[in-house]
């Protein structure tokens, strides 16, 4: 009797989590379904990131060019947020030579290592519209006279600020990381009688990608280098590198929560959504997520380039990314077709407006509408175009584990088991060993 | 092995003797393995041909999704993973007095740097850990120390986690098995951790330890005055595998109750009994006949637990990603991150090894097989 009792209880939690499972389910789910679709019609897969806005927007491109072309369907499959796992990803469907996806949203820093999956948009007329976009980039995504990704948005860091809190204060936006420390220590203490949960700045601490664009910001602003120089010489090793980012170890736990060493965009920007920061380091899409209804900061906020060290003006991390369209699709005419209306003016100039990314064609720096929808697209132009790039490049095919190095190193930093100077020193044997390029 | 079965059984005397229908004996044997011919014909190909695919990957320089040409390297991926380089560190003296040098800040006695004694040629030697043996100061070097210290942290992880999930699944065996109102719910509301998909429970997890009042055990923390300001869980080295440990105890618990508890159910009511008569307390009862009675069925768990424990993946990537490893995200990394298969296939195989050494001393120390 027991016994079936039991039974009985186990069959009924299973039935309870079956339901469970079910009902999560997303209503999307069925328009993405292959069955539903018709014989003889192209389904046309974009793997997208899903950061902010963006896996909307994607979706409502695709939904566009899905209208306008009878017999196409375009799916998004939306990927995971941190740039590896994201790679992670990509690289299954390579070594398996899948045709299950068909555009590859790239990060700026892949096109190097994944040339050889994808196809030569060149061939499939993307030459026309090239010369459109930022020559950087187009010249980034070139690889041996390949044009592997036509590129999408564009990204640099900026601080962004409140300007209630300042004013309140009596404070301007900071110019450089001194001030910026001391800003956010004040703005911080005064606000904390109230809100226990205020901090003075949040930015990307944890061990990942991210971490390797803010330290390489910090860095490149204290005229320290960009870790490993264009022409294949590894400078992390100088004094000035050193002295910012000891500096940026005393923002833990002062001005910038302990817990700032495990976040990623998100993370940090959860804490100034909810209005419980003064200052943020993070890419242009969280502006429009800032402006939205459900924001704590909206409209009491601006940006502005990221604080200068010692050199003097402030330095960006060059993000972005690009369309590809992967060699093994078994549509790459009708694939190539949904990446250059993804990227064209009409589609970056859809996502510009509604969701801040930044276009990559010149032309939309100077478009009204988009200008109306983000104003910070005019005035930190420059920001944009000069964005420092990351050593990826020069050390293709072994950018991601430079990458590895540096941010495990800076992250060891920043939680307190060692210090600036025997890490980089460390790193620096580290690099040698792993590129073989010679020290500065 | 058919040998001393046959001794044993001649011996007890119990069983026929096999003599006069060996002729039958042989051609069942026959039938016997031509039916399990399918299923050996199956394992073949669907564990013993990728179990040699690796093997094979872990002797070669392959690149993981690209198709750039694959060379032999012996065993370059083991000797990069393995080599171990302990030396001695010597004081640094003062010049003068030619007394060793004081840390002015912490007071502590300063040796030479490991970085500038451990060899760097071929490969370098990275820190691992230092240790005093006779008063003097050692290093500890290793060529990969992300792979020694995934290893240190798996291993880690699986005995302490194991432990308090065999305690406690056996406390929470005993209760459910005793007879009360509302049993049967108990029983199958006491699974659901372990029913929750390991990445959700993961993910509900990261939030929970938060490293701000948003999190549930910073916000009780606080309410409660414990701590001044938000522990950051995940972040530091010192609550990371507390942390997990915790999380894999709170999951899997579950799992070892039920197995106990299903060896504690075929448990005859009669030896009790006949206990209670004799005057057997109920500890007495527990550690003379409870626990004894529950050895295979705590071995099967063991052996369960262990095995799963030292694979451990989700939990590390999920919670931890790229700051704290286990063997297996170790693994994954190499693969994925560095795209590495060589190096990977390596890795998969040490794991291999270890989990089969693991799994035939639990066998033999635990005599799982003679039950």
């Amino acid at each position: 009797m027991l016994k079936r009792n039991w039974m009985f209880g186990f069959v009924l939690l299973l039935a309870a989590l079956t339901l469970l499972v079910v009902g999560c389910g997303e209503p999307e789910e069925v328009v993405d379904d292959p069955e539903v679709v018709e014989p003889d019609e192209v389904v046309i897969t974009v793997a997208a990131g899903a950061v902010g806005m963006e896996l909307e927007l994607t979706r409502d491109l695709a939904e566009m060019y899905s209208e306008a072309n009878e017999g196409v369907t375009v799916n998004v499959l939306d990927t995971p947020d941190m740039v590896e796992d994201r790679l992670g990803l990509y690289l299954q469907f390579f070594e398996a030579q899948s045709s299950e996806v068909d555009v590859y949203q790239i990060d700026v820093i892949w096109p190097g290592d994944l040339a050889e999956h994808f196809v030569d948009l060149y061939e499939y007329g993307a030459g026309a519209v090239a010369d459109d976009h930022f020559p950087a980039i187009v010249e980034n995504n070139t690889v041996d006279g390949r044009l592997v990704g036509i590129p999408w948005f564009t990204d640099a860091g900026l601080l962004y600020y409140r300007t209630d809190l300042l004013e309140k204060y009596e404070l301007d936006a900071p110019q450089t990381w001194d001030e910026l420390e001391e800003y956010a220590q004040i703005i911080q203490d005064g606000e904390r009688e109230e809100n226990p949960d205020f901090w003075g700045f949040v930015w990307q601490g944890n061990a990942y990608e991210g971490l390797t664009c803010d330290a390489l910001e910090w860095i490149a602003s204290n005229d320290g280098g960009t870790i490993i120089e264009p022409e294949g010489v590894i400078t992390i090793n100088n004094p000035n590198a050193i002295e910012i980012v000891d500096q940026a170890a005393g923002w833990v736990g002062t001005i910038s929560p302990e817990g700032v060493t495990t976040m990623a965009e998100e993370e940090s920007r959860a804490v100034w959504h909810a209005g419980n920061a003064a200052f943020m380091r993070n890419w242009p899409y969280a502006y429009a997520t800032s402006m939205a209804d459900d924001s704590a900061v909206a409209g009491v906020f601006d940006v502005s380039p990221l604080p200068a060290g010692k050199s003097g003006s402030g330095a960006a991390t060059l993000g972005g990314w690009q369309l590809a369209v992967s060699k093994y699709s078994e549509n790459p005419e009708i694939a190539a077709d949904v990446a250059l209306f993804m990227a064209s003016h009409e589609g970056q100039k859809y996502r510009a407006v509604e969701g801040t990314f930044n276009p990559t064609i010149m032309d939309l720096y100077d478009d009204p509408d988009v200008l109306e929808a983000a104003p910070f697209f005019g005035s930190l132009y420059d920001v944009f175009i000069n964005a420092v790039a990351r050593p990826s490049t020069v050390t293709a095919p072994q950018y991601a584990a430079v990458s590895e190095l540096f941010y495990n190193a800076v992250h060891d930093v920043l939680t307190g088991q060692k210090n600036a100077a025997d890490a980089f020193e460390e790193l620096e044997l580290d690099l040698q060993d792993l590129t073989g390029f010679p020290v500065e | 092995m058919a040998g001393k079965n046959d001794l044993d059984s001649s011996k007890k005397s119990k069983a026929p003797p096999k003599m006069g229908f060996s002729d039958l004996a042989k051609r069942e044997e026959r039938l016997a393995l031509r039916l399990l011919l399918p299923a050996l014909l199956i394992i073949l190909l669907i564990a013993f041909y990728p179990l040699a695919q690796v093997f094979y990957t872990s002797f070669t320089d392959r690149v993981f999704a690209s198709g750039e040409e694959t060379n032999f390297i012996g065993f370059d991926n083991y000797r990069r993973l393995l080599s171990v380089h302990v030396t001695e560190l010597e004081p640094v003296l003062d010049e003068t007095t030619g007394q060793q040098l004081t840390d002015p800040d912490s007071g502590e006695k300063v040796f030479e740097r490991p970085l500038d004694i451990l060899p760097r040629e071929p490969v370098r030697y990275r820190e691992l850990n230092q240790f005093n043996l006779f008063g003097k100061r050692y290093v500890i070097g290793a060529t990969d120390t992300n792979f020694i210290e995934s290893v240190q942290n798996t291993l880690t992880f699986t005995v302490i986690s194991v432990f308090i999930e065999l305690v406690l699944g056996l406390v929470i065996a005993l209760v459910v098995n005793s007879k009360f109102r509302f049993r049967g719910s108990m029983r199958a509301a006491m699974l659901v951790p372990w029913a929750v998909i390991t990445v959700v429970s993961a993910r509900m997890w990261e939030w929970m330890l938060a490293p701000s009042r948003i999190g549930m055990f910073n916000a009780l923390f606080d309410r409660l005055g414990i701590i001044e300001s938000p522990i950051a869980f995940l972040a530091s080295g010192g609550y990371q595998l507390s942390a997990l440990i915790a999380v894999d105890v709170w999951k899997t618990t579950p799992f070892m109750a039920l197995l106990i508890l299903a060896g504690l159910q075929i448990m005859p009511e009669d030896i009790f009994e006949a206990a209670e008569i004799d005057g057997a307390g109920k500890i007495r009862q527990f550690f003379m006949i409870t626990l004894p009675l529950l050895k295979p069925a705590i071995a099967v768990a063991l052996i369960f637990r262990t095995l799963d424990a030292l694979r451990v993946f989700d939990i590390f990537q999920v919670m931890l990603g790229q700051s704290t490893y286990s063997m297996a995200s170790y693994n994954y990394f190499q693969l994925i991150g560095n795209r590495n298969m060589g190096l990977a296939s390596a890795i998969g195989v040490i794991i291999f090894i270890l989990i089969f050494v693991f799994a035939v001393s639990y066998i033999r120390m635990l005599g799982v097989d003679e039950e």
